[in-house]
């Protein structure tokens, strides 16, 4: 369930309907990056073959991604239309990892057990809408216990606030 | 063959020392569960537990990460057979099959045959480790490095040609993965490259975020706003017994999952995942009733289910023997071996004996702790199948973050983890598979630094890797795998992937 694509392989979708397909602008997505990637490079010595610099394996590789970018989008002829792919998720995705975020943020500057809470307590309260004691009880049962495990158990350091919490 | 029996007596006895043997039984404990949570596969189980081994002995750490990994593929089978839900993606087949027979009043025994399966497979995998990287390791004590840099090559187009998807998508993924290993400083001239001044990033990306972010992170984010999942069936003890008709059925799957599993997972890429399709693929196609797939076949659990856990124990054998991640699960290893001074490669079985003995030992020991506990206890663990989602996701993005913030106690890393999380949501969108990006990341330093030392050996000719036989070998076959691999792209024909199934979704 990890890493498995989402998108049926070409030949089985059969799908020759109009508009951009996927693939096509993923490969023109490859290649611009590997556009910038070669642009960036220029600032490295890429040295001779003798003695190759640090910009010379990195030109290598961008060059190759540019090509297969290249191959997917003149390939991708026949991949789903870009129109067929589903985003039902992508606002929840948005509002998690905007949160994951602020989380981020918050962790060395409130502390671990605090941000945590107060995360828990988003999620669970406001995007869950889970009632007020269970969600209370997960939020403040999981940063207080996960705390005590990783850092006093385990002997990993993990941040504190300025109130040494 | 004395020398390995002595040799595996004495890992036997690092194996029962009272604390590793706690590890390992502990390490496949959380390895089940972690396999049975939708979200948290195997690697990113190792990677939120990879913090707390850094104070703990080598042997110790990767006796309790392999009990993780192997323990999750284990669990995997449990919630795609009770509920068709892949806890981890070597167990999409057993969904299949698996869950028809437990709509079928039959969960018991599928439980039991993937369990059973699953601990031949492993303690097969464990023989083959034993047997071949030693055998590996002294062979490749004669490479150099032209030898490194077409042996990384040569893996790179293997695992093009084995991916489940499209081949160019997959190279594409690899490539973008060794430009990701660029970044930081070149050990060989001291330049910060790709930096964008960011001090930070000196010392590379590095694995467990990319990896946690890839695959952890952007699975929360595609399976957000999911309906609850099914009731889940609680099994009796009793009811797990198979009839002698399964078992009968059950046997050749089991023997040949096993034997292909581990063939596969010597190869490069997500092996465990494809060993699984195909021996699924060859199961179907060698019964005399292939039209009983999807409706509840257990061979069709059986065969799955034993080569991926066969190939969970292959990974080992090229990264134990000649320092060369497999995986992503087994690049986080390789990175826990390393925290603590060892470098894994030709030398560790000579230089770390008791590491490497150990670690064997403990694998035959936790496959079979893993029996042993998890059938009878599996009432027990379904249990945690009943925690809902709506509660279980902000854990384990809470999890994720403090897990990969620990490593290095870097905001940095979760920052660059939560940008390869919505990567990955976007790559996966688009069909591509995540774990070559991993898999670049790790082999990017090797194949630079193995290329320019080969360069420079040769005074800057790339006739070098045509002058040296085993390098000229290998790049032959990468060569031939390419033609192979690029030949139904060209010719818009159907190639390996359609006869196990890989092109069409699965049945059921």
């Amino acid at each position: 369930m990890t890493d498995t694509p989402e998108s049926p392989a070409p030949d089985a979708r059969g799908d020759r309907g109009g508009g951009l397909k996927s693939d096509r602008l993923s490969g023109l997505v490859l290649l611009a990056l590997a556009g910038w990637i070669v642009w960036l490079n220029r600032e490295f010595p890429v040295g001779t073959l003798a003695d190759p610099g640090p910009g010379y394996v990195p030109l290598l590789l961008a060059v190759g991604l540019g090509a297969i970018g290249l191959l997917v989008a003149l390939f991708g002829g026949d991949s789903q239309p870009l129109r067929d792919i589903r985003w039902t998720e992508a606002r929840r995705a948005v509002v998690i990892l905007v949160a994951c975020g602020a989380l981020t943020f918050a962790l060395e500057r409130i502390g671990y057990r605090l941000s945590v809470f107060a995360f828990l307590v988003f999620f669970l309260g406001v995007v869950e809408r889970k009632k007020p004691l269970p969600m209370l009880l997960v939020a403040a049962g999981f940063s207080m216990a996960s705390f005590y495990v990783v850092a006093d158990l385990l002997g990993v350091p993990l941040p504190r606030g300025p109130w040494g919490f | 063959m004395l020398e390995t029996f002595n040799s595996l007596m004495m890992g036997f006895a690092v194996a029962f020392d009272p604390k590793v043997f706690m590890y390992a039984v502990g390490g496949c404990i959380i390895g089940t569960l972690v396999g049975m949570m939708p979200g948290l596969g195997p690697l990113a189980g190792i990677s939120l537990l990879l913090p707390a081994t850094f104070g703990l002995n080598p042997i110790i750490a990767i006796v309790l990460l392999a009990g993780v990994y192997y323990g999750a593929m284990y669990g995997g089978s449990t919630t795609s057979i009770l509920m068709r839900i892949p806890g981890e993606a070597a167990s999409v087949m057993t969904c299949v099959d698996g869950y028809a027979m437990t709509q079928n009043g039959r969960a018991g025994p599928a439980l039991a045959i993937a369990a059973i399966g699953s601990f031949f497979a492993g303690t097969v995998g464990v023989i083959g480790l034993m047997l071949m990287a030693p055998t590996l390791a002294s062979f490749a004590l004669r490479f150099g490095p032209p030898e490194y840099t077409a042996l990384l090559l040569m893996g790179l187009f293997v695992l093009a040609y084995m991916s489940g998807g499209s081949m160019l998508k997959t190279l594409a993924m690899a490539f973008f993965g060794l430009l990701l290993g660029m970044i930081g400083i070149d050990v060989m001239s001291g330049y910060t490259r790709f930096s964008f001044g960011m001090v930070e990033l000196g010392d590379g990306v590095g694995i467990v975020p990319v990896a946690v972010g890839l695959f952890g992170i952007s699975e929360i984010l595609m399976t957000a706003g999911q309906a609850e999942p099914p009731k889940v069936q609680r099994p009796k003890l009793r009811e797990l017994i198979p009839s002698r008709e399964e078992f009968r059925l059950s046997l050749g799957p089991i023997v040949r999952g096993s034997l292909l599993g581990f063939a596969i997972g010597i190869i490069p890429g997500s092996a465990h995942v494809i060993s699984s399709f195909v021996s699924y693929g060859v199961e179907r196609r060698l019964s005399k009733h292939p039209e009983r797939f999807g409706k509840g076949a257990i061979e069709g659990v059986a065969g799955p289910e034993s080569a991926n856990n066969s190939a969970a124990t292959g990974a080992f054998v090229p990264m134990l023997a000649l320092g060369i991640p497999t995986g992503p699960v087994t690049a986080v290893m390789i990175a826990a071996i390393m925290v603590h001074g060892i470098l894994p490669g030709p030398m560790l079985i000579q230089q770390q004996p008791d590491l490497f003995w150990g670690f064997v030992a403990s694998m035959y020991v936790g496959n079979l702790v893993l029996l042993i506990l998890n059938l009878p206890m599996v009432g027990l663990f379904v249990n945690l199948l009943r925690i809902p989602y709506a509660y279980l996701y902000p854990c384990v993005l809470a999890f994720c973050i403090l897990g990969c913030y620990s490593v290095s106690n870097s905001v940095t890393d979760v920052w660059i983890m939560l940008a390869m999380g919505a990567i990955g949501y976007g790559l996966r969108k688009f069909g591509f598979d995540l774990a070559p990006v991993a898999l670049g990341l790790v082999l990017g330093p090797m194949l630079e630094l193995s290329l320019r030392q080969s360069l420079a050996l040769s005074g800057g000719t790339y006739g070098i890797f045509l002058e040296r036989p085993i390098a000229l070998t290998m790049f032959v076959l990468a060569l031939v795998l390419l033609a192979f691999a690029l030949k139904p792209v060209i010719f818009k024909g159907k190639d390996w992937r359609a006869g196990v199934g890989l092109d069409d979704p699965p049945p059921g």
